[in-house]
């Protein structure tokens, strides 16, 4: 059953630790990375991040590099994904807790 | 609500990170919580290091299509390091083995000719027919002999990494069925100073304190250990308090600038094996300014010295050797005075000179240790246990924390670290080191194999009771024709072991021994024998690990294995089928257990109502998912839980208390448990009252792997590397890991971004010791040692910043091997070996 995966879809979260008197520059040099977005920031130097791409070569290259952004304490993965077969396009129906609660 | 199946991966990947983070973005988080998900999760612990942090897999029609950091595990909390995230992709590299490659010429096996795929019904046949011939001429050599005196001709070399599961069944086909000790794990390599430190301080292996300390502890020393590359998920959490709790402090020596430095309050580059001289003077510190706990000392601490001039386990004929006046490492009481006297010389001034560290950075370690109230947490790996005095120095810190009464309460310990996912679960509990059997017996003690025996059911005098060959010694036997058959199992041990050109390659291609390596993956090992067996890895299998806080964790069998690929576990189990008992035990031994004759070694050891006491079953999760469990199906039974339920009745019905763990259905549903688990309950800090089940109240402490419930203090005093920079080999040789990069890079190197990120080893050194050679950055050095050379291009910045006099070269590079240039010198204790200091020098290639 196994099989070379040749991802069509590559996402990953990562949270950024940084310095706090360098945490603005921190986040200023991960935008400008293709693929990398910077979701939240909270006060004690934490950013919630993402890195997506369509050919399964940038994410990791991505996540490695974090590591030489001056002021980058630790950097940690918390979700990966990579498939294949995705259909990135499907519609897919979700309940948001509102809805459920009042169904 | 609609969105497409890629914004709902996104919001996913968004709302975990917030949660880890702690973090509310608006929306996000009300999605995850009620989405349904084509995708199939459960938890299993990370494949990679000593930490053990759990992982939730997601499954899609057999594949891993997605990893994320388990936010219900206690040791990660939703987090995964940089390697997590390579996890899913170690399985799927281009060159994984899936049918079994066996050496031939003109359609027969041939020691020098090329690998060629064969069934498994040859690869077992020509392995029996093997291992029979070698079995026959020690069943010759034993005649008449005592179960301690018996010698083997065969021998395994296992794993920290192999399940729980894998390394019992391995060391009872050994210890039991081929009644041979010459079992010993790679865990020999990293942890074997720190057991033998375990078991002389305190008598039982295994830290006594656990993660937690990393959030209780005021102050944080790292002694050889460069934690923010190796252990970065703990380095997360220590980084965690240092920011946040007030006047907290971090330490780190090392003998060069790492990454760890970065958040260093104190860091500290020293002189290669004075970290002796230093923990000596600590103590003194301690001692002279009277910063001891004299209450804890007198009740619950024993003074001792021990033997001395021990040499370097180097082959007997080494001059090294013939020039050691002590052997072996017995231990004999003194005073509090006494012991004070032997660490009188360890002045400030004198350690500096030693060291080379500025006195002022010394003496504010030592004044962190004789705080009153200060909590300390020590940690340490590879460089205290790779250490020709490895157990005395694991000891002489063990002497700090006992001076002080700084041990087994929260935020106050030496913690040991670990550096592969079960040299504790595996390696060390169950015992598949050449002198020990399961829950810290050992073979020597003819009680001990009584007790084995009586478990597994065995007639008396079955397993052998002198210990088999360690690691290192095991490649000098093959070298020797000692050893002749040899099964490498989850490890690349040609890639890992010291002096690859002298001793490891001579051994492997001896054409008196037939060696066999089961792997996922063409490594060095591999290559370098006469059969290949495909591998089933990870959550390929159910399995177990324990991690380096006492942590037992469990995962089932998430996708099926590629090709024909088969678990270690399926493979010792199903190769103990191809032997008569006739053919593995003499006649006088069968004749005690006469209900044996005419059976398989299979039969006695694995259908012998215990490892099949469990029918076959559908592996269910608490949500109503279902799992496969190859081995199950073709055994027709529960393999891994009658295993593992079989290796219980060792903690539960023996002399020996305090290494309990729970049942094997509790393990499939909580994230790990600590051992030990009595009544249902783990244990957080070892031997204090209040914490530890086998503490009493009113004693406070209780040492209890000891008779007298007192751990021991041990003087030893500095002693010189075995190999010291001179003339001519002017340079000290320290190698090690990279964060890109786990062990040999059989599965590192196989990610393509992993091996972009860090493609080659490169030598880290100063830049004035490269411009004396003529060299500079991105220039390719020829690296010489005594026993060999390799080339390397040069790297003067980086993280990995050498003092002058000391260089630095990573170990994962297959193309090149610095093992070649290393010196096979252990610990004469641990018999672990010295792989952070021999003698190079460094020209231009």
């Amino acid at each position: 059953m196994w099989r070379e995966p040749m991802s069509k879809y590559n996402i990953c979260s990562v949270l950024v630790h940084a310095k706090q008197d360098k945490i603005d520059s921190v986040k200023m040099t991960l935008e400008g990375q293709q693929g990398v977005e910077v979701h939240a920031k909270s006060e004690d130097g934490r950013l919630i991040v993402t890195i997506e791409d369509e050919f399964r070569k940038q994410v990791g290259d991505r996540i490695m590099g974090f590591y030489e952004i001056d002021g980058v304490l630790s950097a940690s993965m918390i979700y990966q994904f990579s498939d294949d077969e995705f259909n990135e396009q499907e519609i897919i129906e979700i309940q948001s807790t509102e809805e459920r609660m009042s169904a | 609500m609609k969105m497409t199946r890629r914004e709902f991966v996104k919001n996913n990947a968004i709302a975990a990170t917030a949660t880890a983070a702690g973090v509310t973005i608006p929306g996000i988080k009300d999605v995850m919580a009620a989405s349904e998900d084509k995708i199939r999760w459960d938890k299993a612990p990370c494949r990679f290091c000593g930490t053990g942090c759990s992982v939730l897999v997601g499954t899609q029609n057999d594949k891993i299509v997605a990893t994320q950091g388990d936010p219900d595990a206690p040791v990660n909390r939703g987090l995964n390091c940089i390697k997590g995230y390579f996890l899913s992709k170690i399985m799927y590299g281009k060159d994984r083995l899936t049918k079994p490659l066996l050496r031939k010429t003109d359609g027969v096996y041939d020691k020098e000719g090329e690998f060629e795929e064969v069934s498994w019904d040859e690869a077992f046949d020509i392995m029996a027919v093997k291992w029979k011939e070698a079995l026959k001429n020690d069943m010759q050599a034993n005649k008449g002999k005592a179960a301690d005196k018996i010698t083997s001709t065969v021998g395994m070399f296992g794993s920290g990494q192999w399940t729980i599961f894998e390394g019992y069944a391995a060391s009872k086909l050994m210890k039991a069925g081929f009644r041979s000790n010459h079992i010993d794990p790679n865990a020999r390599h990293c942890m074997a100073s720190a057991v033998g430190a375990f078991i002389r301080g305190f008598g039982s292996d295994e830290p006594m304190g656990c993660y937690d300390d990393l959030e209780h502890a005021d102050a944080f020393v790292l002694w050889g250990s460069n934690m923010a590359e190796m252990h970065p998920i703990l380095w997360t959490r220590i980084t965690d308090t240092r920011l946040t709790k007030k006047d907290s402090e971090v330490h780190v020596l090392s003998t060069f600038k790492h990454r760890s430095f970065d958040l260093a309050d104190n860091g500290m580059v020293f002189t290669p094996q004075t970290d002796m001289v230093i923990l000596n003077y600590i103590a003194n510190y301690i001692i002279q300014n009277k910063a001891y706990d004299k209450s804890f000392m007198d009740k619950h601490v024993n003074f001792k010295k021990t033997t001395t001039d021990i040499g370097y386990g180097l082959r007997p004929e080494h001059e090294l050797e013939k020039k050691r006046t002590g052997t072996g490492g017995k231990l004999s009481g003194i005073s509090f005075e006494e012991y004070a006297k032997s660490v009188e010389e360890y002045t400030l001034e004198y350690a500096s000179k030693l060291s080379g560290v500025p006195e002022k950075n010394l003496l504010r370690l030592a004044k962190l240790y004789a705080h009153p109230t200060k909590k300390i947490t020590s940690l340490w790996t590879m460089g205290f246990n790779q250490h020709t005095r490895g157990v005395w120095t694991n000891g002489l810190m063990y002497n700090v924390h006992l001076l002080t009464g700084k041990i087994s309460q929260p935020g106050n310990g030496p913690f040991s670290l670990t550096g592969q996912p079960s040299a504790c679960g595996t390696a060390r509990e169950v015992g598949t080191f050449s002198h020990r059997l399961p829950a810290d017996y050992v073979v020597k003690k003819k009680a001990h194999r009584d007790f084995a025996e009586k478990i597994w059911e065995l007639p008396e005098g079955t397993i052998p009771g002198k210990p088999g060959y360690h690691a290192v010694l095991q490649n000098r036997m093959l070298k020797d024709s000692k050893l002749n058959v040899y099964w490498v199992m989850c490890n690349n041990n040609v890639q890992a072991a010291a002096n690859l050109n002298e001793e490891t390659m001579p051994g492997y291609r001896n054409p008196d021994n037939f060696i066999v390596t089961s792997d996922p993956y063409p490594t060095v090992t591999a290559i370098a024998s006469d059969l290949i067996l495909p591998t089933s890895m990870w959550t390929e299998k159910e399995g177990a690990y324990g991690n380096a806080e006492r942590r037992t964790q469990f995962w089932r069998q998430q996708v099926s294995a590629p090709g024909e690929s088969k678990s270690d576990l399926w493979q010792l189990m199903e190769f103990a089928k191809r032997f008569k008992m006739e053919e593995v035990w003499p006649a006088d031994l069968l004749a005690k257990s006469p209900q044996y004759k005419g059976k398989t070694l299979f039969n006695v050891l694995f259908e012998n109502g215990q490892v099949n006491k469990f029918k076959k079953q559908t592996v269910m999760d608490d949500r109503g998912n279902k799992y496969q469990n190859d081995e199950m199906e073709d055994f027709g039974f529960y393999p891994q839980k009658g295993l593992f339920e079989e290796y219980r009745r060792f903690q539960l019905e023996g002399v020996k208390k305090g290494h309990e763990q729970a049942d094997f259905d509790t393990y499939h549903k909580v994230r790990g448990l600590r051992w030990p688990v009595v009544d249902g309950k783990e244990t957080l800090w070892r031997y204090a009252e209040g914490y530890d089940p086998y503490v009493k109240k009113g004693e406070g402490f209780k040492f209890y792997g000891k008779k007298d419930g007192r751990a021991n203090i041990i003087t030893a005093p500095y002693e010189a590397a075995a190999e010291s920079p001179d003339a001519e080999y002017d340079l000290w040789l320290s190698t090690g890991r990279v964060l890109e990069h786990w062990h040999s890079g059989s599965m590192t190197r196989r990610v393509p971004e992993l091996y972009r990120a860090f493609p080659d080893a490169v030598v880290f050194m100063h830049p004035e010791d490269a411009k004396a050679r003529g060299l500079r950055r991105g220039l390719t050095a020829k690296i010489i040692s005594r026993r060999g050379e390799v080339e390397c291009q040069v790297e003067t910045r980086g993280r990995n910043r050498p003092p002058k006099g000391l260089v630095f070269v990573p170990w994962f590079d297959a193309g090149r091997l610095i093992n070649k240039v290393t010196l096979d010198a252990t610990d004469p204790l641990s018999k672990e070996t010295d792989y952070k200091k021999c003698a190079i020098k460094i020209e231009k290639a």
